[in-house]
């Protein structure tokens, strides 16, 4: 093997990941992705009825996975949490504590809020945006 | 603030690298590696102060004030070193140049593309890493950022390097903007070419820098994973630094224990970037000691990791909850798994479907298969291929030990192992063909 041959194959190598890189980064993702949505602005109005540190209890309307049970097993619930926290920390969210002095309500489908209410038997707070609720124990 | 703060990252990482090198550079390339290593040692150890200030309640500016004066006391020393002898380059053609700046013009425009797509970064930089930054930036108090409420996915055990550096970057820039996180992502992605490929035209000249650069810069997964802003491509970039100074030093026949130390040093930065980072400077130490019987230079290197090895013990009693990988294996379940064959096949019938796995590697992978089968494994052993080959050995352990479902963890982990990697692995496989074919 001669260098000249080396940096022949390298080349090509080299040839073939650019062209699969401009594919999918022009072509591909382009015509079959969405572009996401900035996470804060969802909760920005939620943040300014909560407290800035601390501790507050967290509810759903999906379910989440507290733990991997398979590949596809990173549903709706589980990325409305992280989100959540992310954007609010750091405030610390305990997943379904419901007997905290206050409680986020982030729902998937802003109509099931009574229902939540209903399952986890708090009250409503505020509701400063549909989909996003601070709840308390009665 | 910010002419502090940009002070404490040049002047220690100039002061390190001008220890640790015995000669001054003479050359272009010389200069832009050790520019290189400077910038990510410089960055890493103003986060890892940062860190270690925070733990002790020492306030910024004094760490910076302080990283500042070592800085120079460093630089002072190592003055008037003599110049460093030129070696004779292997040019590169001008159409290899001309590759190389395509690849940089669409890896480019590919890392502008996925931020675009993704503004707050990939779902491990929210969910981990500038969660954490957010943490330190707004909570005083350094416990809420480890809180054991916080669920698994946060992984509030992992050691805090990137978002330490994001959230300095947030108070100097006065607002938690984006694009803190995104340059530091574009600088470490950066670094990952520049180490191991000017180590590469350091020692065997252009042609040989340029393949290097080209094999990482068209890795189909690289631009994406830089743009993620995840610790995976910083960690890269330290195994790469402490990688080409084991490299630099064993190409030196009295195999300086100085840059060895500083190779320690870059792998305890690793370390303290994420859990795997131990991993690596294990397999580091124990590579330089089996293929160089210096126990000497081993004990350098391995004292040059000794503060970020501080600095990670500390943060792991005091601090992290227990990682999720050891609470929750057991005796029985570590027994089961090791002894499961079933499970080593499906791990091998997942690392083999990876190999070909064209969206993210396009044929590199199977092409460093083919040549460490064919040609690099006929070549001495060398002390970074080395500590390259047991911390695979050691991932697959990991894997099959672990007590998570197989599948899940090694689909959603596996090709950030393999960018954590590349770097220094490119360097491990092209500097011994550079070496064989220097004569043909």
């Amino acid at each position: 093997m001669t260098r000249e041959r080396i940096t022949a194959v390298v080349a090509v190598l080299a040839v073939v990941g650019l062209l699969r890189s401009a594919w999918f980064h022009f072509v591909s993702e382009p015509r079959n992705d969405v572009r996401r949505e900035r996470i804060d602005p969802r909760y920005v109005p939620l943040k300014a009825l909560l407290p800035a540190t601390g501790e507050v209890g967290y509810v759903c309307d999906v379910p989440m996975l507290p733990w991997p049970a398979g590949f596809d097993d990173s549903p709706v619930g589980n990325r409305m949490y992280e989100q959540a926290q992310y954007a609010l920390a750091p405030l610390v969210l305990r997943y379904d504590d419901r007997r905290a002095p206050l409680v986020v309500a982030n729902l998937a489908d802003p109509a099931r809020l009574p229902e939540v209410q209903k399952r986890t038997g708090l009250v409503l707070v505020a509701e400063p945006r549909p989909g996003t609720a601070v709840l308390r124990p009665p | 603030m910010i002419l502090l703060a940009l002070l404490a990252i040049a002047l220690p990482g100039a002061g390190l690298v001008a220890w640790a090198f015995p000669e001054r550079a003479t050359t272009g390339a010389d200069r832009a590696l050790r520019i290189s290593i400077a910038l990510a040692l410089g960055l890493g150890a103003w986060s890892a102060a940062y860190a270690a200030g925070r733990m002790m309640g020492v306030p910024t500016p004094a760490k910076d004030v302080l990283l500042v004066a070592l800085g120079a006391a460093l630089l002072f020393a190592s003055r008037a070193r003599p110049a460093a002898t030129e070696r004779t380059a292997d040019a590169a053609p001008r159409w290899l140049w001309m590759l190389f700046f395509a690849a940089c013009a669409v890896s480019i425009a590919a890392f502008a593309e996925h931020d675009w797509r993704f503004p707050d970064g990939g779902w491990d930089a929210w969910m981990i890493w500038n969660l954490r930054a957010r943490f330190l930036v707004r909570d005083p108090d350094l416990r809420a950022a480890f809180s054991p409420d916080l669920l698994l996915w946060a992984h509030a055990d992992y050691p805090w390097l990137i978002p330490g550096a994001v959230a300095q970057g947030f108070v100097l820039a006065g607002r938690e903007t984006r694009l803190v996180p995104l340059a530091i992502a574009a600088e470490f992605g950066v670094l990952a070419v520049s180490v191991a490929s000017l180590t590469a035209t350091r020692l065997y000249g252009s042609r040989w820098g340029l393949l290097a650069a080209l094999a990482i810069l068209t890795l189909p997964a690289f631009p994406i994973l830089v743009s993620n802003q995840q610790s995976d491509i910083p960690l890269g970039v330290y195994l790469a630094c402490a990688g080409a100074l084991i490299v630099l030093a064993c190409a030196r026949d009295e195999r300086p224990a100085r840059m060895l130390a500083l190779a320690g040093f870059a792998a305890g930065l690793g370390a303290w970037t994420k859990n795997e980072g131990v991993l690596y400077a294990v397999c580091l130490a124990l590579g330089l000691l089996v293929r160089t019987r210096d126990v000497r230079g081993t004990l350098a290197f391995a004292a040059g990791a000794v503060p970020a090895g501080l600095l990670l013990l500390g943060f792991k009693i005091f601090y992290a909850p227990a990682n999720d990988l050891a609470r929750l294996s057991t005796a029985a379940s570590l027994i089961a798994h090791a002894l499961d064959p079933l499970r080593w096949g499906e791990l091998l019938v997942y690392a083999l479907r990876r190999v070909v796995f064209f969206q993210s590697f396009a044929l590199f992978l199977v092409a460093e298969v083919v040549a460490l089968t064919v040609w690099v494994r006929r070549t001495p052993g060398t002390p970074l291929g080395t500590a390259l080959i047991l911390a695979v050995a050691a991932f697959a352990a990991i894997y099959v030990l672990q007590p998570h479902p197989l599948r899940w963890i090694f689909r959603t982990s596996v090709d950030r192992l393999i960018l954590q990697l590349w770097p220094a692995t490119v360097l491990a496989t092209l500097l011994p063909l550079a070496r064989t074919t220097a004569r043909t």
